[in-house]
Order: C-alpha cells, then structure tokens, then sequence
C-alpha cells in the first residue's frame, strides 16, 4: 500500500487530502464523556516520529521515522495526525480478505505489504495482470480510491517485491524472467529488500557499486565475507530467489508470516523523562507481562533476559542474565530484568526502558513448590484465555491502573492483536 | 469566535449525539447529526470501521460536509451514537 496509514486517514477525511500530513507514532488519547482534548496538529508531538508521510508530505522532503521536530522543520505546513491503529488493522484485514478471494497461497509480509502466489490460477503474465487489475478495482471499492497500491509481478518474492517499488504510487509493474537483470541493473544496491545500508557500504568497500558487479563478483570471496548471507547475496543479484510464499493460514502467526522467533522484546519511550524509580518500575512490569504474554501464547518459555534503559541524553546500558529454568511468567520476567535496570540509575533521567527474552525453547518451566507460586501459573492461563477471547488490554495489575501506553501505530503488528 | 469558524481544528470528544439514519442492504447510512443544539448535514460517508471494546464490537463512522470531519462511534448494543473526534479546516 501506498503511504498506508496516511492514504487511510486521506480516505476518512476529505479535509486532509492533497495536503502533507505525518502519522504520528503512538496514538492519541481517549476523551471522556464531556471532555475535549485538543490536538496539537500544528506544534511538536512530544517525542514521537513520523510513522507514515502522505505523499505530500515525502515530496516536501518528510521521510519515515524522523522525529517530528525534524519534519516540523523541513516542512512547517505539515499536519501531524496522530495514528489510529485499529482502523488500520481493519483495512489490512479488508483487503488480506480481497486476495485470498483470489489465491489461498497469500503472505502477509508486513501490515500493509503482502505476497500473493497466482502461478497456478493465472498461468502467464498476462493473466496476473488481469488478476492485478482486478485486485486494484476491488481495493478501490472496498476500501476507499484514497487508499492505493502499487503491485508488483515477478518470478518470484524478491522481484516482485522490487518491482512493486519501481512505480508510485498506484503503480504496476511486470518483471518477467528475462526482464529480471534489466530491473536489478536500473537500481542501487540497498533498494534490493535484504540488502541495507550497512550491507551496501560492506559491499562498495569490496568495489562493488551496482548488481553487475555483484553478479561478476566471485562467489567464493562473497561467500568468505559474508558466510551464508554472500551465497544469498549473488543469488539475489541474479534475480534468484528460492523463498516461497508462507501462507499465513496455514502457517502463520494471526496472519503474519512467521519463522520460529529468536527472541520477543519490548521497549517503550516514556512520556517524559523521569527520574522517579517507580514509574521506571511499572512501564517495566507492563512491558514484562506483554513479552510474556506473546511467550505464552506462542508456547515458548525465555532462558535469558536482556533488560535496557536509555537516558535522557540518549546514552544507554544493557546487560543480560541467563538462568537454567525457563519461564514465560512476566513477574518473573519484571524481577530479573529490574535487577538489571534497577542498579542503573545514576541519578540522570530515564527516556526509555525495554527487555528482551531469549534463549527460548518449548520446555515448561518447573512446577514451584511455594503455594503462591502455583497459585499465579493457575491463574495465568486463565487470563490468557480471557485475553485470546477479548484481545490485548482485557486485564491489568493493579500496580499497573496508572501506567498508560499509548498505542503505537508503527511496526509489524498493531498492539490491540498481540 | 465560535469553535467552528476558527482556522484549523482537530479535538477528541466523547459527546452522546443524534443522527439520522437510513438502512439499506444490511448496512447503515448516517444522513444528519444533531450536536449541540445544531444539525450538521452529513455529505460523505468516507469509511467505516469496526473495533472491539471488551466483548463488544463497536462501529466509526468517518463523515464529514463541507468543512468538518467527525468520526461518529455507533455502540450496536445500545443504538448509541456519539461524536469522538471532529477537524475542521478553514
């Protein structure tokens, strides 16, 4: 999709289309009945960045992920909206629907990008076309014409996915085999998905500047500089790319494509820097019992624990503890990580605090022999159930009733469906 | 200067409203608001959406006429309606 989050809010209101806008990251708060809370589009949201520039907005120079003091900066004129992620999710849920009406084998790579493999019901080229231009129309009825697209049809995921960046917005671009070099050859380095800046400064030190000299680069050598990653990389350079479509029904995570995750982490930029320990105290906890709920409902359980705080003046510590028994219990998760967290204050403010669990396997943790031990591992899947029933928010601690996160409208996956 | 003429606006709200309404093929379609003793026309029915709150499911409207947006909430349980959010531009 095109500017998602921004051609979503053009959609549903008239009043911001053609106009710069910048979504911002965390959503907004919530008015109770009888009060009115003033949005701020015209000055700085605190500490937030740009999730998503409309089309406008990237034109005047406004990129994604530069905090909005910056974009504020470059463009005066830009509207700031704060993100609204269920509607978001609802539209990637509508238009999800939209493709697997025409193929079962569809991939949802991110929140508003997905890979669908029509071999079998298109047959050629020209086909998938026609299926292209039938899945637009349908977006465009269902969704909204605000909301665009840009398709890309390719051998496979990598040139697909390049070429559907070759035109936008609303472009669609057709890549066949023998086209496949010809479009490589026309791009730089890191607009290749899986190549980033860092890959692309390793590669230009090695004197490779373009795909042609990827391609005539000796494998060997790739393969003793990068290991694995060089085979993949002169692959990729030759418009190769053996990755099939993960059907996220059959094999995803609540319609995400999913390899057995490493690790599950969350951090959280506090409202404001602070430099009480309590509040560093419970945006900790929350965050311990998200990990662990992600942990449980996914049936891992985390060996290692790696806790992180960032100060005020953007310098930062992060330290890791690994024990012998597993846990998936975010208090346990919270006691390890604020030993870690705990011992860092120095007196400076606090920006961020987050943590990390890895080290995960499959294995239930130990049975407890203190009574209130087993008392909480039988109440938690009861909560976990209430929460698979009624989605993310459903219960809290007590300790936790003042501590609000906002709901970030950036990322992989939407808050309110993890 | 009143609320609505100023330049741009754009505040959240949680106001109990009352709208005019018509069904048709199992979908509904606000016409007109009453907020604060005044009726707004409602031009476009630019998107709907559904979210869930606890075990309900709720719906939003986004409208708008001439030179307001308003995001309607419709509770289906209790055929409530209220305006959440509303910008004005001009």
């Amino acid at each position: 999709m095109n500017s998602y989050f921004a051609s979503v809010e053009q959609q549903a209101n008239p009043l911001l289309r053609g106009k710069p806008i910048g979504i911002t990251g965390k959503h907004g708060s919530i008015a109770m009945s009888g009060q009115r809370i003033k949005v701020n589009t015209d000055g700085v949201h605190d500490r937030s960045v740009i999730t998503t520039a409309s089309m406008e907005a990237k034109l005047l120079g406004v990129k994604t992920a530069m905090s909005t003091w910056e974009a504020r900066k470059i463009c005066p004129s830009l509207i700031l909206w704060p993100g609204d992620p269920h509607k978001y999710s609802e539209i990637t849920e509508r238009f999800n629907k939209i493709y697997n009406d025409f193929t079962t084998k569809v991939e949802a790579f991110s929140v508003d990008e997905s890979f669908l493999d029509v071999t079998e019901e298109a047959g050629d080229y020209f086909t998938a076309t026609f299926i292209a231009q039938m899945i637009r129309a349908r977006l465009r009825a269902e969704c909204g014409e605000h909301i665009t697209a840009s398709i890309g049809i390719g051998p496979n995921k990598l040139m697909a996915k390049l070429a559907s960046e070759s035109m936008k917005p609303n472009g669609l671009t057709v890549t066949r085999p023998e086209d496949t070099l010809k479009l490589l050859d026309s791009r730089e380095l890191d607009d290749l998905c899986g190549i980033g800046p860092r890959i692309k400064q390793r590669l230009n030190m090695l004197g490779i500047e373009t795909f042609k000299q990827l391609r005539e680069f000796p494998l060997d050598s790739l393969e003793s500089e990068f290991n694995r990653y060089g085979t993949w990389l002169h692959e990729a350079a030759h418009g190769r790319d053996s990755n099939v479509i993960q059907s996220s029904t059959v094999h995803g995570l609540r319609g995400m494509s999913t390899e057995t995750p490493k690790s599950y982490g969350h951090s959280y930029t506090l409202p404001r820097n602070t430099h009480d320990k309590l509040i560093v105290k419970r945006y900790l906890l929350g965050l311990a019992d998200k990990v662990a709920w992600r942990m449980r409902r996914d049936n891992f359980a985390a060996c290692r624990i790696t806790a992180f705080i960032r100060y005020g003046d953007f310098s930062s510590h992060a330290e890791q503890r690994t024990f012998y028994i597993p846990t998936n219990d975010g208090h346990k998760l919270f006691q390890v990580a604020w030993q870690i967290i705990g011992n860092c204050f120095a007196g400076e403010p606090v920006r961020l605090v987050g943590l990390s669990a890895s080290k995960l396997t499959h294995k239930p943790g130990q049975q407890s022999l203190f009574k209130k031990e087993q008392k909480i591992q039988s109440v938690l899947p009861a909560l976990d159930s209430l929460q698979h029933r009624y989605g993310t928010g459903v219960w809290t601690r007590g300790s936790l009733v003042k501590t609000h996160f906002k709901q970030r409208s950036s990322g992989f996956h939407f808050d309110h469906l993890v | 200067m009143s609320f609505l003429e100023s330049k741009r606006m754009h505040e959240l709200l949680n106001d109990p409203i009352d709208v005019l309404v018509s069904f048709k093929d199992n979908r509904v379609f606000p016409h007109t608001m009453r907020w604060n003793q005044k009726d707004y026309k409602i031009k476009d029915v630019n998107l709907v959406h559904s979210a869930r709150e606890g075990s309900k499911r709720v719906f939003f409207f986004s409208v708008s006429d001439s030179n307001n947006y308003f995001k309607l909430k419709l509770d289906p349980e209790v055929l409530e309606w209220r305006l959440v959010e509303l910008y004005t531009d001009g």
